[in-house]
């Protein structure tokens, strides 16, 4: 019994709380309607059968008057022709008992079979009445010892009228249960619904700031009795909000406030450099670390003024639409990818900021150059509506759990330590990956056949 | 009052006017544009800046946005009513707005910090480019609409009336004229006039295209000469 319970509480908290507002009120409804339905059920029928059974005594004992008359005036012929004519119809049974036997009229039936205590009380003189099944039909039994105390009268009405409106009337009872069941069932759904949208928008809008949009909010002007979680929530969002922008904001502003000093180090750098042959060996080494050092410096701080302005949706000024196929045979033309690598697939629309398009491609070509042992494959291809670019390397590949991580900021992977000039700004791959978000697609890294990586990135196509 | 960076002798140098408040950028940037050939000048001001060219001349003027006193954006903008006196800004600001503010001043090219002198070197030289086209050719005409252009000498007239065009955008609507209603790819334009190799800022291009409308076009809001085909470049109007 436990174990049954134990199992049926299992299942109710593994539906959903709509799904049991849902049952709840299937079940009230169901139990009010049950209820009801009984109590109709059992007036109704004991009122129809009182009423048919005291027709039937009313009945019987009008009859019963006759045939003792009958009996008194001694005639056999006209007491049969009274029973036939009392019978009636081929419905009713007309019995009566005479020194020991019977004599029937009306429909056939076996009258041993009826309940022997009727038949005792009624060969005992005592008047009953009683429902019953006779040849197979329901019927009403009213037997009457007559006058002279030695015959009894017994006649059998048939209930199959009252029988079928009493099956009416429950087969109606039934259905009113199971219909206020489903009704109960569909108004428990639809509350539950109403009850919970409060808590679905906050599941869409919790859900929204997952993704990334910070500037998902709820309504405030709703039910007073939700209005403070609404607050709340968005009160949480907007610090989250500020907290994002300022980061973002203090990494840009520290870029910007670094743009001059890095004008003055590159240039100063550049007419060291170019006087490096009249210097001394370790005066042209110095330099020229610093010349590489203020080169990736450079490009650090072009990267995180990039990604801090990045979260500003797409100026519509800066959208075109963009042959990608062209952007990408152009960004490994400019990087001389190999010998052996051409650029596949034709002509294919995408509407883009073509300065951040290119910048996409030139970084995924740039990390299979510098992480991945350089670019063996680069395809433009279409899926159903998108256009697909893949850039795959001879690299060791990504193993599964870096394949999100990879396009956070400043992950290095197994490059960290790795300082060198090549080893990027730990921001190519972040701002790709923003970069594609902005223009609505997806960019992902799954493995190459026979090793290495590929690459992928996703945009919405448009026509030509 | 300004600030010579490099006394230059030479006079087949071309000259350099480079306005930055910033010492240090002005040292070290004109040091490194005089390995590049130049001869710098340099003010620390918008007020200096606009003395100095009223006393002297200069063959290009690389000018700061943040400038105390008067700003870039109206130093440029008196530089430019003044005449077609080449203008490029170099700017920390790279934001879509300031870009497009800057080249609505009157701005012939825009870059961004850091930058290096060899960077601007090809800038500077492409704009002089510009300035002195080709000699000895053929001389041309071509008549679109109601205007006339005659890229020789440098002359569009509009309704018998001569229209004032920078060298940029005089280069820009020759550069179109000459393809004669064929579309001219945003590239090409950004290599040719600016001297971009591949992909140039095209917001360059897009003000250029601007204001070139609003000296050539009757109505620029509804352009009937020079005409944006879309996803591709611009043409001018067949025939």
């Amino acid at each position: 019994m436990s174990t049954f319970s134990e199992r049926l509480h299992a299942v109710w908290s593994r539906l959903t709380l709509r799904r049991r507002v849902a049952l709840a009120f299937a079940l009230v409804s169901v139990i009010v309607a049950g209820l009801l339905a009984t109590v109709t059920w059992n007036l109704a029928s004991s009122y129809l059968v009182a009423q048919r059974e005291q027709s039937a005594t009313r009945q019987a004992s009008v009859n019963a008057l006759l045939v003792g008359e009958a009996l008194r005036s001694g005639t056999t012929t006209s007491l049969d022709d009274l029973l036939t004519g009392i019978a009636g119809g081929p419905d009713t049974t007309i019995a009566l008992r005479r020194a020991g036997t019977w004599t029937t009229s009306g429909r056939q039936v076996d009258l041993d079979a009826l309940p022997t205590q009727l038949r005792n009380l009624a060969r005992d003189g005592v008047a009953v009445r009683q429902r019953t099944v006779a040849g197979g039909v329901p019927v009403v039994v009213v037997a009457l010892p007559l006058s002279d105390g030695r015959a009894v009268y017994v006649e059998l009405f048939p209930l199959l009228e009252l029988d079928r409106t009493l099956r009416f009337l429950s087969a109606v009872l039934l259905a009113g249960v199971a219909v206020s069941g489903v009704l109960g069932f569909g108004l428990g759904g639809w509350a539950g619904r109403r009850a919970l949208r409060p808590l679905s928008e906050l599941t869409a809008a919790a859900s929204r700031v997952a993704a990334g949009d910070l500037r998902a909010r709820l309504p405030l002007g709703g039910d007073a009795e939700l209005a403070p979680l609404a607050a709340t929530f968005n009160d949480t969002v907007d610090a989250l909000e500020r907290r994002v922008l300022r980061d973002v904001r203090f990494a840009g502003d520290v870029s910007h406030e670094l743009r001059s000093p890095l004008t003055t180090m590159i240039n100063a750098v550049a007419v060291l450099r170019r006087r490096s042959a009249d210097m001394p060996p370790t005066a042209v080494q110095a330099v020229a670390l610093l010349d590489g050092d203020v080169r990736r410096f450079r490009r650090m701080v072009t990267d995180l003024l990039e990604i801090s302005r990045g979260d500003a949706a797409i100026d519509g000024h800066d959208l075109e639409p963009c042959d990608v196929h062209d952007v990408v045979a152009h960004a490994a033309a400019e990087r001389d990818i190999g010998p052996n690598v051409e650029v596949l697939g034709g002509t294919r629309l995408v509407m883009a900021d073509r300065r951040r398009l290119d910048r996409v491609v030139g970084n995924l070509l740039d990390n299979a150059r510098n992480h991945g042992g350089g670019v063996t494959r680069v395809a433009v291809v279409d899926r159903d509506r998108w256009v697909r670019v893949e850039v795959e390397d001879a690299g060791p590949g990504v193993p599964p759990l870096q394949r999100e991580r990879i396009f956070e900021r400043f992950t290095r992977g197994d490059m960290a330590g790795r300082r060198d000039e090549e080893s990027g700004t730990g921001l190519g791959l972040a701002l790709v990956a923003q970069h594609v978000e902005l223009h609505h697609g997806r960019v992902w890294v799954e493995d190459r056949l026979g090793g290495g990586a590929r690459f992928v990135v996703e945009l919405p196509g448009i026509d030509p | 009052m300004t600030e010579p960076v490099h006394r230059i002798v030479d006079g087949d140098r071309t000259s350099v006017l480079l306005v930055d408040d910033d010492t240090r950028i002005r040292q070290a940037l004109g040091l490194a544009l005089d390995d590049e050939g130049f001869a710098v000048e340099a003010a620390a001001s918008g007020e200096q800046a606009l003395e100095h060219l009223r006393e002297g001349t200069a063959d290009v003027v690389l000018l700061d946005l943040m400038l105390p006193g008067i700003d870039g954006l109206a130093v440029c903008r008196t530089l430019r009513a003044r005449g077609d006196l080449p203008i490029i800004i170099v700017s920390a600001r790279s934001d879509s707005s300031d870009v497009i503010e800057g080249l609505e001043a009157g701005a012939d090219d825009y870059v961004t910090k850091p930058l290096d002198a060899a960077e601007l070197a090809a800038r500077i030289r492409a704009l002089l480019r510009r300035r002195r086209p080709a000699s000895g050719e053929v001389h041309r005409r071509f008549v679109l609409g109601d205007v006339e252009v005659l890229p020789e000498e440098g002359v569009v007239r509009k309704s018998g009336a001569e229209v004032h065009l920078t060298r940029t955008e005089f280069r820009l609507f020759v550069e179109l004229i000459s393809a004669a209603g064929r579309v001219v790819t945003r590239e090409a334009l950004l290599q040719r006039v600016w001297g971009y190799d591949y992909l140039g800022d095209t917001r360059l291009l897009d003000v250029h295209v601007r204001r070139l409308r609003r000296k050539v076009e009757t109505d620029p809001d509804d352009p009937v000469l020079v005409l944006t085909v879309r996803g591709a470049g611009y043409k001018v109007a067949p025939g």
